[in-house]
């Protein structure tokens, strides 16, 4: 990799970082277990790592944005999360930030 | 599957051992319903080579398990700065000690070019030595802090407050006061009190602690020291015991924001007490002779004793200058208040 594609993928990354976070929140209005939720995303154009992913579910339900619980589907046990209270208030303002940004950025344009 | 077992089992080993059976579990089920997935979209099962395949791809299990564990840092973002400030200050006060040091030693033992490229090929040594113990204690600062990350980092728990503090900050320097001191701040100036205590207890058992390879000099020269150097050295022991309480009071009293600027005007004018001591040695004597029959070395002793004196003097004159100058301020200050209070 060339250090301008090196400083372009960090750049990406940076950039995606906040993104993640956003878009996992608005998935997660409607309940999924880890793997359902990556598929979803993808399916909407939004692809995710599982090893970013998983450990970012686990975080965020840290933080108090996501509830979760084990429940049996398929004969298998898997975890499902979902947004909380708190989390469905903060997606509210990260939205509305996001669409600040997005405003910003199309005039900036 | 026994691949997937394997792999998750090298993954559990380097997880936090308090949530590694649920880290675990919702792992597998993600795994194995993605695995699933890929069989149904083949049409057939994987055979080890695809699982082997696929297992790579996911990483590592040290790196999968990375992922899982808390960001760690041995110097955080919000110390950093600093540690890299005090750092390159510390490299280059020991530059410049080692330096001196070993010029003594050298000229003063008559060593050859060999000792000087010694020297030299020691200093990095030195240096990376130094800088492992000071990054070990900004590494336990660090710990420390996030402990009590809200004291450590001033404003960071404010929020949305910050512009109101920068500008009350900046004011205030408008205002010639300075800036609230940090809990950081707070601590670190005890640490380094406590530092400087025992290294200044430390060097009368170690004289090499203060010279350096320079402390071999001391056996080899003819001179000594005079009694009133013990007054001076216990004088400023007690000093900086008095600091160091000064400082233990206020972490205690919650206090450390103060900057103590009258505490300060005392701090200046007590430390001219050691000074005093050396300038009223009785007869400006401040080195002897081991041997007081060696007449040889008396024309030098008398020569050490009269530049070493007027060094001191010079120093006493600076310090009361210094003295002067924050009593002038302080004055300056009362007066400006007096005026903005009319």
């Amino acid at each position: 990799m060339t250090l301008a594609e090196n400083l372009f993928e960090n750049l990406r990354l940076e950039l995606r970082r906040g993104c993640l976070t956003l878009a996992v929140l608005a998935q997660l209005r409607q309940e999924h277990y880890g793997y359902t939720l990556r598929k979803a995303l993808a399916a909407r154009g939004m692809e995710i790592d599982e090893n970013t992913l998983y450990p970012l579910l686990r975080r965020l339900e840290a933080q108090g944005l996501l509830t979760s619980e084990w429940r049996e589907e398929d004969k298998r046990n898997k975890r499902f999360y979902k947004l909380s209270a708190d989390g469905h208030d903060i997606f509210a303002r990260l939205l509305k930030e996001w669409n600040d940004i997005n405003t910003a950025i199309t005039n900036l344009l | 599957m026994e691949m997937l077992d394997r792999y998750l089992q090298a993954v559990r080993r380097h997880l936090p051992w308090r949530r590694e059976d649920d880290i675990i579990a919702e792992l597998r089920a993600n795994l194995e319903a993605q695995l699933e997935d890929k069989e149904a979209e083949l049409g057939h099962k994987l055979t080890g080579a695809e699982v082997e395949a696929w297992l790579k791809q996911l990483g590592s299990p040290i790196q999968v398990a990375a992922r899982y564990q808390p960001q760690q840092y041995l110097i955080g973002p919000a110390l950093f700065p600093i540690y890299r400030f005090l750092l390159r200050m510390v490299m280059g006060w020991c530059a410049v000690i080692y330096t001196i040091a070993s010029t003594v030693e050298i000229v003063s033992r008559g060593l050859g070019p060999d000792a000087s490229v010694r020297a030299v090929v020691q200093l990095p040594w030195v240096l990376f030595i130094n800088a492992a113990v000071f990054t070990l204690i900004f590494a336990i600062l660090e710990r420390t802090g996030i402990k009590v990350p809200e004291k450590f980092v001033q404003g960071a728990a404010i929020g949305n407050e910050w512009p109101q503090a920068a500008v009350s900050s900046h004011l205030a320097q408008l205002d010639g006061r300075k800036k609230p001191k940090t809990y950081l701040q707070a601590v670190l100036e005890l640490v380094v009190g406590w530092i400087v205590l025992v290294w200044l207890l430390l060097v009368p058992h170690y004289p090499f602690l203060l010279m350096g390879p320079g402390a071999i000099y001391l056996k080899v020269t003819p001179f000594e020291l005079a009694p009133v150097w013990w007054t001076f050295y216990w004088c400023v022991v007690v000093l900086n015991m008095m600091e160091l309480a000064w400082c233990i009071i206020d972490l205690l009293q919650d206090r450390w924001q103060d900057r103590h600027p009258r505490r300060h005007m005392i701090k200046q004018a007590l430390d001219l007490l050691p000074l005093l001591i050396v300038l009223a040695a009785p007869g400006r004597v401040l080195f002897a002779l081991k041997n007081p029959a060696d007449t040889a070395h008396a024309a030098t002793l008398a020569q050490i004793n009269m530049w070493t004196y007027r060094g001191f003097a010079v120093i006493a004159a600076i310090t009361i200058l210094q003295l002067a100058w924050t009593l002038g301020r302080m004055g300056v200050e009362t007066y400006r208040r007096r005026l903005a209070a009319q």
